[in-house]
């Protein structure tokens, strides 16, 4: 509060939710079992692939507690995007402008979605490429950035295949997919719809947990040997 | 962690669309399955996980397998692992535990990788509770095995431990206790006969036929040596076919010894030949059964028969109780305990009454010991009031009325006190042969029923209903034979007897409110007790006695009489498996129910208190009370108001 008075203060600081899951993660232990954090699954849906001019339009995600899924509170929004007419990828996401012109702006998403993040790591499939977006916003209607440590399942596939695999098997990395979808098949996991924040979460989560629990059986048991596997640099 | 409200309202499409497909969510609503779904978790187990370690882990919410599948095995003291089954894809694994409250009862692993929905505990037992389909699907498919299991635990958890009261009458077959046969011509001489049991130590030979060594023509024991030839001065070169007892009585050699003891105690015979695939494999006798273990009903019988002085009596009879307890662990079913409570019952009465008899000196007149109510259909439990009367034949003259009068008044009086003595308590109905009313020569006794069949008064027909029931406990059993034929061609002549005897019986209401909810009073007492007696099982008496008067059959008991009903036709064989089997558990359920009271020290009663019972046990009675209306719907079909 007394920030807000303070001359020059205003743009720098980032919003008190920003703040305080900065805080939480200053002093964060990263030795513990890994069935005694909080995750965050999450997938967002964009305008485009464009970093500079896209924007997020849908976030999906659900928390994983006792490495198992809750159904119970999962978060999914649309996102009333800036530029409306902007939105070339709702056929392959099938949302439709009617669906975004009724839906909140990210002014107001945003800060429920860093909310329901807090004190949680985040996961996501190509997380990197969630963050940007979601970085991108939160500096701009929250002025900061999120300061949750994530996980790369997408990186974890590929660390999941080099132990299976071998690192001196002779393949060519261009044959194997890291694609959400395909993986699941290759797995034998319960298929998702593809291309909706919600159901794209899930299809992650389900692969999360299969490979926590696959990893757990090789004696990767607390979240600092996960980390190893799908980690994601710092944001 | 605050949480928007936004974050709750999102239903999960993939988990409910799941439910959806399975038996036996698919009968839900929209509403309730995406509740369900919203409560749900989701888990994965690697190939080889164990889930569920039999009477170890505790279930907290019901599986429901999404992708994968697992297997159920159990594993025993050797570690031997038996196979029980697989599950795949929509299957669920712990609803028997959740329902019955108690630990895993099968060991759970997967054999693939395996995702699956965890229901929480509470969610999946409300549904049970609310929606009476759920609850069926799944009672429905616990099948008879696992009934059987659920008989397990009420023998194995509701009782107290004890050691070394192990009984094996349930799971020995008297095939495996018969020894060598040892045999002898019928044409050999009595000495010949006695020299071979010399020999082969053994206390009887079978006898065959002189042309035909493998046909059993009878059997010779010791007794017959010791009082049909030393004692009656025989010679001892007479074959000893003259001294044989033959036919002999045979018994299969898969039956259990229980059933042989059974039949050993009803027919005082105590040497049975044992019959395999047509052939006589040797003899089993009562000494052999007593053998396998120490304090069975056969021994409590012997000591009954042996008895000399009736005060001996009394502690016998209170042996009864112990005897039952120890039965009902080995795995008796009701009908069997209820049968073997009855047969020691008897032989108390009997011998009482003979050594009575000896004290007061015979009878002026043949007279029957009746027994009453329970007691007349062999259904005590172990709160048994007297219920008794005696009929004697009629007097010729009033001389011998006098006698007769004086000799039974007497008679009675003691043999009432004697029965007190013995733990039977007085019955509050004075419904015994003290009663001068019910100690009464055959014609007025026929008198009584011509009286309550002929002119129905629905009042008094309500306590008469238990004389109905009559059977012959001790003395001339002809007497009860001829009125039991009197009442049967009264009773079919009258409709409207029979008609105000079925209205009655479905004048009980069916307890199902029982089961609505646990109401606790003001004053904290259970005002929602059970009584299983009146509530649950007289219904199955009455209409079992009803059809049986209807159709002339002579049986009192009611299983027997449901079962002779269904031989004869007069009922479906679906409403008399299904009335059997409500009727044997209900009556489980409050012998052990008493044993326990009796047990703890206190008077067994039938007042049982829901919170005693388990998850399961509140279904089977719930289900078993649900085969009432059916009954009902019999009579009333037969016997229609309008």
């Amino acid at each position: 509060m007394f920030d807000f008075f303070k001359p020059g203060s205003w743009f720098s600081n980032p919003a008190p939710q920003l703040q305080k899951n900065k805080e939480f993660f200053l002093e964060f232990d990263q030795g513990r079992p890994l069935a005694e954090y909080s995750f965050v699954v999450c997938d967002t849906e964009l305008t485009g692939l464009n970093r500079k001019k896209d924007e997020l339009i849908s976030i999906g995600a659900l928390r994983i507690t006792d490495l198992q899924i809750d159904l119970s509170s999962m978060f999914h929004h649309f996102i009333q995007p800036r530029d409306l007419a902007h939105t070339e990828a709702t056929l392959v996401h099938r949302i439709t402008p009617e669906q975004l012109e009724g839906a909140e702006p990210i002014e107001e998403i945003l800060p429920k979605f860093v909310e329901y993040i807090h004190g949680s790591l985040l996961v996501g499939h190509n997380l990197p490429l969630d963050m940007h977006f979601l970085n991108k916003a939160a500096r701009k209607v929250m002025g900061g950035t999120l300061s949750n440590p994530g996980i790369d399942t997408m990186r974890m596939a590929q660390g999941y295949k080099r132990v299976r695999l071998g690192h001196y098997h002779e393949h060519n990395p261009r044959e194997i997919s890291y694609n959400l979808d395909d993986l699941g098949r290759e797995y034998g996991l319960p298929v998702f719809k593809p291309h909706d924040a919600l159901e794209d979460a899930l299809q992650t989560a389900y692969l999360f947990l299969y490979f926590i629990k696959k990893f757990r059986k090789g004696g990767l048991v607390t979240l600092k040997d996960i980390f190893q596997s799908g980690r994601v640099g710092s944001f | 962690m605050s949480q928007d409200a936004d974050v709750h309202a999102v239903a999960p499409e993939m988990a409910v669309a799941f439910f959806r497909d399975i038996l036996p969510f698919n009968g839900l609503d929209d509403a309730t399955l995406n509740d369900l779904a919203r409560h749900c978790r989701v888990d994965f187990y690697p190939k080889g996980t164990r889930l569920l370690t039999a009477g170890e882990t505790e279930i907290t919410h019901l599986f429901l397998i999404q992708r994968g599948g697992v297997k159920a095995f159990i594993e025993d003291d050797q570690g031997e692992i038996t196979l029980k089954d697989f599950r795949g894809e929509g299957a669920y694994i712990g609803a028997l535990g959740i329902i019955r409250g108690t630990l895993a009862n099968l060991n759970i692993e997967t054999v693939e990788d395996t995702f699956c929905f965890l229901l929480p505990r509470e969610i999946f037992l409300k549904l049970v509770e609310e929606k009476p389909s759920f609850a069926h699907y799944y009672l429905k498919s616990f099948s008879e095995k696992i009934v059987k299991t659920a008989y397990r635990e009420l023998r194995h958890h509701k009782l107290s431990k004890r050691s070394g009261d192990d009984l094996y009458l349930f799971s020995v077959k008297v095939g495996d206790l018969v020894k060598t046969l040892r045999k002898v011509s019928g044409a050999d001489s009595i000495q010949e006969a006695a020299s071979l049991m010399t020999e082969f130590r053994v206390g009887c030979l079978l006898v065959h036929d002189s042309a035909d060594e493998h046909n059993i023509v009878g059997i010779v024991t010791d007794r017959d040596l010791r009082s049909k030839v030393v004692a009656a001065g025989l010679n001892y070169s007479l074959p000893v076919m003259e001294i044989m007892s033959g036919p002999v009585q045979t018994v299969l050699s898969q039956a259990l010894c229980f059933d042989v003891l059974l039949k050993m105690m009803s027919t005082s015979i105590h040497h049975l030949a044992v019959e395999r695939r047509g052939q006589i494999i040797g003899v089993v006798t009562s000494h052999d059964i007593m053998l396998l273990q120490g304090h069975s009903p056969y021994y409590l019988f012997k000591e009954i028969r042996g008895q000399q002085k009736i005060v001996g009596l009394y502690s016998l009879a209170q042996k009864i109780p112990e005897v039952i307890r120890g039965l009902i662990k080995e795995g008796a079913k009701a009908g069997n305990i209820t049968q073997m409570i009855a047969i020691l019952n008897d032989h108390i009465l009997e011998r009482m009454l003979t050594l009575l008899e000896q004290d007061l000196g015979p009878p002026p007149l043949p007279y029957c010991w009746l027994l009453m109510g329970s007691e007349g259909r062999r259904e005590q439990t172990f709160k048994t009031d007297q219920d008794n009367a005696i009929l004697y034949a009629d007097p010729a003259d009033d001389t011998e009325k006098e006698t007769a009068e004086i000799y039974f008044k007497e008679f009675a009086a003691r043999a009432i006190d004697h029965l007190v003595n013995c733990g039977y308590p007085l019955c509050p109905g004075e419904i015994m042969a003290t009663n001068p009313k019910w100690c009464q020569p055959l014609s007025v006794w026929k008198g009584y029923f011509a009286n309550w069949i002929g002119a129905p008064d629905p009042a008094e027909l309500l306590n008469a209903t238990i004389f109905f029931d009559f059977r012959s406990g001790f003395g001339d059993a002809s007497l009860a034979r001829e009125l039991r034929k009197h009442l049967n061609h009264e009773a079919q002549k009258k409709d409207i007897f029979l008609f105000h005897l079925a209205r009655q019986c479905m004048s009980t209401r069916v307890p199902l409110s029982f089961f609505k909810s646990f109401i606790v009073d003001k004053d904290g007492a259970h005002k929602n007790q059970l009584d299983i007696k009146r509530q649950g099982l007289t219904p199955f008496v009455n209409f079992a006695r009803v059809l049986a008067l209807k159709h002339g059959i002579n049986e009192t008991n009611t299983l027997a009489r449901l079962k002779a009903l269904f031989d004869a036709d007069f009922i479906s064989r679906d409403i008399w498996a299904s009335t059997n089997d409500a009727y044997e558990l209900q009556m489980q359920q409050r012998l052990i129910h008493q044993l326990r009271q009796i047990e703890e020290g206190t008077l067994p009663d039938n007042h049982i208190n829901p919170e005693q019972l388990s998850e399961l046990d509140r279904r089977m009675l719930k289900d078993a009370f649900t085969v009432i209306e059916r009954l009902y719907s019999v009579l009333d079909k037969m016997y229609p108001t309008a």
